[in-house]
C-alpha cells in the first residue's frame, strides 16, 4: 500500500461521495416536505444526457450544467403534478419516473454513444491550497460539482433549519394541515421541494456526463440514484449525517476497483452490497428506537394532502 | 379571483377503470407519435410493425405470451401484498432469487429427469423468493420497518449476488474466462406449447386465476381486504394482522421467485444478471393498472408484454427500442391522470369562496 494510492482513494471517496450527496440532498428536500420521490434513478439518467446534449452543441459546460439541472426538474414535476396535484399514490409515480426516465433519456441520448464529450468542467486549481500535501489532491484538485454539493448542504442545512421558509417546509412534510391552517401553501411548498430535488438529482447525473465519465451511455446511471434514497434514510433525514453518509457510501464505490491494489483478498462485488445492507439496518434500528422516541422520518411522508377534504 | 379545484364526484364514473385504461393508452400512442416524427420515423409504419410482430400472427402471440409470463407473475406478487396495503417493490431482486434457486436445483439434480427436475427447480425458485422477501417480512410484522424500502434494497443485494455467483463459482470453466454460468441441461427447460411459447403460459394462467379465486372467494381474501383497509377493524375481527402481513409479503416473494424460475426454464439457457430485465418494475405498474386485481393483471400484462416485443421489432428499423419502455410509463401516467377526472371533477371557484370553504 503505497502513499500515492491511498490519497487516490481518498480523493475518489470525496468524489464519488459528492455525486451521492447531490442525489441524496435533493431527495431528502423532497421528503422533508411530504413527498417521496423513487424517481432519482430517472432523473439522474435525464440530467445526464441533458448535460452532454447540451455541452456537444454548445461546448459550453456551464449551459450545458444548467440544462441538466432544468431538465431533472422539469421530470421531477411531472411527479409533483401527479402526486401533488392529483395526489396520486407516490410509489408507484416515483418508479414510473424512474422508467420513463431511464427510456427518455435512451431515447434522447441514443446518437451521442461513444461520442467524446463537448465540454468538461475539470478540476479546479485553487493555487497554493492545491499543492498541500495530502490535503491539496484530496480537497482542492476536485472537479467544480464537489465544491457545488458542499454549498448545496451548507445552503440547505441553513435553509431548512433555520429560516422560515424551512421552518414551512418542513411542516407541510410533519403535518400538512398545520402548514396550512398556518398560512402556507402545501401544494406550493411541496411542488418547490420536489423539483428542488429533481434539480440536484440532474446536477448529479451531469457529474458523471461532464466531469467524472465523462461520455454519455445507456445505464450509466448504474443504480446509484438507488444509493441515494438510501441515503436520506441512512443519514436520518438530516443534512450533515447524510453527508457522512455520502462519504461512507462513496468509500464503497471508491474501493470497488481498489482492493486488490491494497493486497484485500475480498470480493469487490460482496463490498458494493454493502450500502444497501447498511440501510436496511439502519431502518431496522429506526424501528426499535422508535419505541421510546420519535422516528426521524417525516410524519406526513407519502401522504397525500386534498385541502378541500381536510 | 378564481381557480381551479378538484371536487369530488359524488359517483365514480362507471366503467371507470377500463376507460382509465384507454385514456392512458391513447395518451402513450400520441406522445409516441411525436417523438417517432421527432426522430424521423413514420409513426403509421412503426405502430403497423409492433403491431404485426406482437399480435399479427401466431407465432407473434407466442412470443408475446412468453413476455407476459414474468410481467403477469410480477404484477401478481405486488398485487398479493398490495390487497392488503403493502407495496413489494423487490420483485425484481425476487426474480433475481427465484432464478438463483432454481439454478442451485439445476446444478444438484444434473441427471435428474425433465418431470422431476423442473418442478423441483420451479419449487426451489418460489423457495428463493420467499426467502428473499422473508426478512423485509418479520421486520415489518414485528417491529414495523418500512417494507418500501427495505424490499428495494434487496433488489440491488439480489442482483451482485448473481454478478457474485457467475464471476466465481457458478463460473463455466469452458466460457474462456467470461462471466458466463453454464447452460442449463436440455431436461431443465420448460417444454414448448405451440410455436415459441412454453407451458409457463399455461402455469401462469392458472396461478394468477388461483390467487384471482383466493381473493374474491376465500376468507383468507376477505381478511386480506379487511387488514388492508383497516387495521382495527381487522384487529376486532380476530384477525391477526403480523401473521397476516408475514405470510402475504413471504407469499407474494414466492410468487415473484416463480416468475423468475418460470424465465429461467422458460425463455432463457442460464442465470444471467440480466435476466429479471426490469419485469419486478413493470410487474408494479401492472398491478397498479389493475387496481391490484388478480384478473387485471393478467389482461394489462398481455398488453406490456405485446408493448415490449414490438418495442423490440422496431429496433430493425432504426428506432430505439427505449420507445417501448417510454409507452410504458405513459400509458401509468396517463390512466393514473384519468382515474383521477373519474373520481374528481374540475371546478372554478372564487378566491373568496376557496377561502370560506377552506
Amino acid at each position: 500500500m503505497t502513499e500515492a494510492s491511498v490519497i487516490g482513494l481518498l480523493e475518489a471517496t470525496v468524489s464519488f461521495g459528492a455525486l451521492l450527496y447531490l442525489a441524496a440532498l435533493g431527495e431528502m428536500i423532497a421528503e422533508k416536505a411530504g413527498i417521496l420521490n423513487l424517481g432519482v434513478e430517472g432523473m439522474m439518467a435525464m440530467g445526464a444526457v441533458t448535460g452532454f446534449v447540451v455541452a456537444l452543441h454548445t461546448g459550453n459546460p456551464w449551459v450545458a450544467l444548467a440544462g441538466a439541472v432544468a431538465a431533472g426538474a422539469a421530470v421531477a414535476l411531472l411527479h409533483g403534478l401527479f402526486t401533488v396535484v392529483m395526489g396520486a399514490d407516490q410509489v408507484v409515480s416515483g418508479l414510473s419516473l424512474t422508467i420513463l426516465g431511464i427510456g427518455l433519456a435512451a431515447y434522447l441520448g441514443k446518437g451521442s454513444v461513444g461520442r467524446p464529450a463537448g465540454a468538461e468542467l475539470s478540476s479546479v486549481d485553487w493555487g497554493p491550497l492545491s499543492d498541500i500535501p495530502w490535503f491539496g489532491p484530496v480537497l482542492f484538485q476536485q472537479s467544480p460539482f464537489v465544491y457545488l454539493a458542499v454549498v448545496a448542504g451548507v445552503v440547505a442545512w441553513f435553509v431548512l433549519g433555520r429560516t422560515r421558509l424551512g421552518l414551512a417546509l418542513r411542516a407541510a412534510g410533519e403535518s400538512a394541515s398545520t402548514a396550512d391552517a398556518a398560512g402556507h401553501s402545501v401544494a406550493g411548498l411541496r411542488l418547490g421541494a420536489v423539483a428542488m430535488g429533481g434539480a440536484l438529482a440532474g446536477a448529479a447525473g451531469a457529474y458523471l456526463t461532464l466531469s467524472l465519465t465523462p461520455q454519455w451511455a445507456e445505464g450509466i446511471v448504474a443504480g446509484r440514484g438507488w444509493i441515494a434514497v438510501a441515503l436520506v434514510i441512512f443519514g436520518a433525514w438530516r443534512p450533515g449525517r447524510v453527508a457522512l453518509g455520502s462519504l461512507l457510501f462513496g468509500m464503497t464505490l471508491a474501493l470497488k476497483t481498489r482492493l486488490q491494489t491494497f493486497g484485500v483478498d475480498f470480493s469487490p462485488i460482496l463490498l458494493s452490497m454493502l450500502p444497501y445492507l447498511l440501510t436496511v439496518g439502519v431502518l431496522v434500528a429506526i424501528s426499535i428506537r422508535a419505541r421510546n422516541r420519535p422516528s426521524p422520518a417525516p410524519a406526513a411522508l407519502g401522504i397525500a394532502y386534498r385541502r378541500e377534504e381536510r | 379571483m378564481s381557480r381551479p379545484v378538484l371536487a369530488r364526484r359524488d359517483q365514480v364514473l362507471r366503467g371507470g377503470q377500463p376507460l382509465a385504461f384507454g385514456v392512458g393508452l391513447l395518451v402513450a400512442l400520441v406522445v409516441g407519435v411525436v417523438l417517432l416524427m421527432g426522430s424521423g420515423h413514420d409513426p403509421m409504419r412503426v405502430y403497423e410493425r409492433m403491431f404485426d410482430a406482437s399480435l399479427g400472427s401466431s407465432r407473434a402471440w407466442s412470443v408475446t405470451l412468453n413476455r407476459a409470463v414474468p410481467l403477469g407473475l410480477a404484477g401478481l406478487a405486488v398485487a398479493v401484498a398490495g390487497s392488503m396495503g403493502l407495496w413489494n417493490i423487490g420483485a425484481e431482486g425476487q426474480i433475481m432469487a427465484g432464478a438463483i434457486g432454481a439454478t442451485w436445483v439445476a446444478r444438484i439434480g444434473e441427471g435428474w429427469p425433465g418431470p422431476v427436475l423442473v418442478p423441483a427447480m420451479l419449487a426451489a425458485a418460489v423457495v428463493g423468493g420467499g426467502l428473499l422477501a422473508l426478512g423485509p417480512a418479520v421486520a415489518r410484522a414485528r417491529i414495523g420497518v418500512n417494507e418500501i424500502i427495505t424490499t428495494l434494497m434487496l433488489n440491488e443485494v439480489a442482483l451482485r449476488l448473481v454478478q457474485w455467483l457467475i464471476h466465481g463459482r457458478w463460473k463455466d470453466p469452458d466460457s474462456h474466462g467470461f462471466p458466463l454460468a453454464p447452460m442449463l441441461p436440455e431436461q431443465g427447460r420448460l417444454p414448448n406449447l405451440f410455436e415459441r411459447a412454453h407451458v409457463g403460459v399455461v402455469l401462469a394462467g392458472v396461478v394468477i386465476a388461483l390467487f384471482g379465486l383466493a381473493a374474491s372467494r376465500t376468507a383468507w381474501g376477505y381478511e386480506l381486504r379487511v387488514a388492508g383497509s383497516s387495521g382495527a377493524t381487522a384487529r376486532y375481527a380476530g384477525i391477526s394482522l403480523q401473521r397476516k402481513i408475514l405470510t402475504v409479503l413471504v407469499v407474494s416473494g414466492g410468487v415473484a421467485g416463480l416468475a423468475g424460475g418460470v424465465e429461467l426454464t422458460g425463455a432463457s439457457d442460464r442465470i444471467t444478471e440480466g435476466l429479471s430485465n426490469g419485469f419486478g418494475f413493470a410487474g408494479i405498474i401492472v398491478a397498479a393498472l389493475a387496481l391490484m386485481r388478480p384478473s387485471g393483471v393478467a389482461a394489462v400484462a398481455l398488453l406490456f408484454g405485446a408493448v415490449q416485443i414490438g418495442g423490440q421489432s422496431i429496433q430493425t428499423m432504426g428506432v430505439s427500442s427505449s420507445v417501448s419502455t417510454i409507452l410504458q410509463a405513459l400509458i401509468l401516467f396517463g390512466a393514473i391522470a384519468a382515474g383521477v377526472f373519474s373520481r374528481y371533477r374540475v371546478e372554478m371557484v372564487s378566491g373568496d369562496a376557496a377561502e370560506a370553504a377552506a
